[in-house]
């Protein structure tokens, strides 16, 4: 018979390896099970020949492309945008980029500032010391003093350098009186800890070889390995089960091919709002007809997912535009904040990152409406490659009930279990929000120089998917508490980014790890007072 | 992995060069020898992009402008998926890459030079940004 474990972590991603390591360095006896195996850092394709072909690919971060069957299949049929995560000992800290942005304090306070969506149960107050903690375990690297937060604002590993594309960018937005700001990415910038020192490859979206990039798979595993934990591999969870009381008591997966019943006292879901909200679907029972945790009806509701739009421009000077990390160069958080004039409420974060290769360059003409291809493509290559600079802008999606996921009639994984089916639209405050924010990109283009520039894209799928278990005092209208923990369930508890109430206008990682460090701190320091199951 | 027979290649040659015909000091796509090596290493790191190129290159080919103008007129995603294959062959090859200034046949190791980030932020650059002071809302809402 299986050990029991102290605590049952469900995912092998960001926010379980944050819980993972903190737990085990408390002495918890601590079993992560994670569909999916660990990296070979030699296997990733950044630094080879082939990295682009590999990464729209074999790496890319659509598990509908990847098609392994360690990943569940998505039906996106009906949503606006595909979904990224990938499945692994590291999770999607794999394939992410790397920019590394706290939320500001209007962030949890949506509803009191806008009167839209719903405030945090939490404050930036609050999260603040986890997000400082968090930091210092991923290798952060940035500049001590950005405006766009309270002071002070102090990073633990100096920046990046900007790069020709962040300076050249940064003068035309000290033209317009913009903010920006060199870039804070989870990437170092000296050798820390287990990280080695960023070699600039600029290819983090495809995982990072030199095992420099914050995977939690480099920072955090091993350490909880070496503090105890078990890592089970190839496991995927079929069902939470709950005891005569009512408290989870472990977790029923599948390991090729045979079904394995891991018992444990405490139960922590971090399986991505996606594989979260599928799995508390998938766990209903007479006792939870609706699904586990589900009383307020909301699991799987209200998914957010960051359609990210893009920008670029043509330089007429060589700007080494494919140069790490990227992460970002620059970031600016100048139209962050509501302006109600402006037709629609909250904002959105911009990055100036790298463009990483010749063939997403190339990629970026599509809606420049120019050909690409045929006569004159060897000017239009000499114009772009190495001479681009793009934005990103990472747009507020507010909640909608309207938005979810639910659990496929007939698609299933490799193992028979039912895909999760996305429902979403995006919103119309999101299309103004975008729209206004492109406008603005291209202003700075303009200012910056460029002698052309054009949208390169609506509706890019972020891979930031929050807001299918809502964190909430009330347990008519949230599914966790303040802490994660489950209204319905006492000793179970959700750490991912499921739990944001609205999903900020900033990449989420850091978010999701300090809200991961919070809820471990909340377990060790409240472990006496913790109901388990028997 | 897919073997493209020699018809193919030449077939595959002769359609490459109506997307990358060469000029401005580039290479065309077949003196880049896409349909020989590259287009071998392209489709061993994605298997399945040999689908989309063999759709493209079997068959009668009589000229090849129009064989491409019909392919992307008739199934553009099929085109896409072509010109995909076809761009990451010539972009592989590593006298294409030291063209457009790339420093190697891949991205290199160029860990940051001492003084490099201070170097881009020097003339003050910053300072206006410092001097406008915070962007955000709300300070005393920061509170629990």
């Amino acid at each position: 018979m299986t050990a029991p474990a102290d605590v049952l972590i469900i995912g092998a991603g960001l926010s379980a390896g944050i819980a993972a390591k903190h737990l085990a360095e408390a002495g918890f006896g601590v079993v992560c099970l994670e569909q999916g195996e660990w990296v070979d850092p030699g296997a990733l394709p950044g630094n080879k020949p082939e990295y682009e072909i590999a990464g729209a690919n074999s790496w890319y971060p659509d598990p509908n492309v990847r098609g392994r069957s360690l990943d569940y299949p998505i039906d996106v049929s009906e949503s606006d945008l595909p979904l990224y995560m990938f499945n692994g000992v590291g999770g999607s800290s794999v394939l992410y980029g790397g920019i590394w942005a706290r939320a500001v304090p209007s962030d949890f306070r949506v509803r009191t500032l806008d009167g839209v969506a719903d405030d945090w149960p939490i404050s930036y107050s609050e999260l603040l010391p986890f997000y400082e903690a968090v930091e210092r375990e991923m290798g952060v690297s940035g500049l001590n003093g950005n405006p766009a937060y309270p002071a002070p604002y102090r990073v633990p590993l100096p920046p990046a350098p900007i790069h020709r594309t962040g300076r050249v960018m940064a003068e035309g937005m000290n033209r317009l009186g913009w903010h920006w700001w060199p870039g804070t990415n989870s990437i170092p910038t000296q050798r820390f800890g287990a990280q080695y020192e960023c070699v600039r490859y600029g290819i983090c979206r495809m995982g990072c070889p030199q095992g420099a990039k914050a995977s939690t798979d480099v920072t955090h595993y091993p350490a909880a390995v070496s503090s105890g934990a078990q890592i089970v591999t190839r496991a995927r969870v079929a069902e939470i089960t709950v005891d005569e009381r009512g408290l989870a008591n472990g977790a029923v997966y599948i390991r090729d091919g045979v079904r394995h019943f891991q018992p444990a006292s405490l139960v922590l879901l971090a399986a991505n709002a996606i594989g979260t909200a599928r799995l508390l679907l998938m766990s209903s029972s007479g006792r939870f007809p609706n699904g586990l945790a589900n009383s307020s009806g909301l699991v799987g509701k209200r998914l957010m997912l960051h359609p990210y739009a893009a920008s670029v421009g043509l330089y007429d000077q060589e700007l080494e535009d494919w140069l790490g990390p990227g992460g970002e160069h620059i970031g600016s958080m100048q139209f962050y904040e509501t302006d109600q004039s402006r037709g629609f409420v909250r904002g959105a974060r911009w990055s100036l990152v790298p463009t990483g290769g010749p063939l997403e360059a190339v990629a970026k003409w599509k809606l420049s409406g120019e050909e690409f291809w045929g006569d004159g493509s060897a000017d239009r290559m000499r114009q772009s490659i190495g001479r681009m600079i793009q934005w990103h802008i990472v747009p507020e999606d507010l909640p909608e009930e309207t938005n979810h996921i639910s659990l496929h009639p007939t698609l299933c994984d490799s193992d028979g279990l039912p895909a999760p089916k996305v429902h979403y639209r995006v919103s119309e405050n999101t299309r103004r929000l975008v729209d206004f924010h492109l406008a603005r990109t291209l202003e700075a283009h303009a200012a910056a120089g460029a002698t052309r520039s054009w949208i390169a894209g609506r509706n890019y799928t972020s891979g930031h998917n929050t807001g299918t278990a809502k964190m909430g005092d009330d347990p008519e209208t949230s599914v966790v508490d303040r802490n994660g923990r489950t209204h319905d369930v006492p000793n179970l508890y959700i750490i991912d980014g499921s739990v944001f109430p609205t999903s900020t206008g900033v990449n989420v990682g850091a978010t999701i790890s300090a809200l991961a460090k919070r809820a471990a701190t909340y377990l060790v320091t409240h472990r006496r007072d913790q109901v388990v199951a028997s | 992995m897919t073997e493209l027979e020699d018809e193919q290649r030449l077939r595959l040659a002769a359609l490459a060069d109506v997307l990358i015909p060469g000029g401005a000091g580039l290479p065309s796509a077949s003196a880049a020898d896409v349909a020989g090596r590259w287009i071998d290493r392209t489709l061993a790191a994605d298997p399945g992009l040999a689908v989309s190129v063999l759709a493209v290159v079997t068959g009668d080919v009589e000229d090849p402008h129009m064989h491409m103008k019909s392919v992307q007129h008739e199934d553009p995603v099929l085109f896409e998926r072509f010109a995909f294959a076809v761009a990451g062959a010539y972009f592989m090859n590593p006298e294409v890459r030291r063209r457009f200034g790339y420093p190697g046949i891949a991205p290199l190791r160029l860990p940051a030079a001492p003084g490099e980030a201070e170097y881009y932020l020097e003339d003050d650059i910053l300072a206006p940004v410092i001097e406008r002071g915070p962007t955000h809302r709300l300070g005393d809402l920061t509170g629990s």
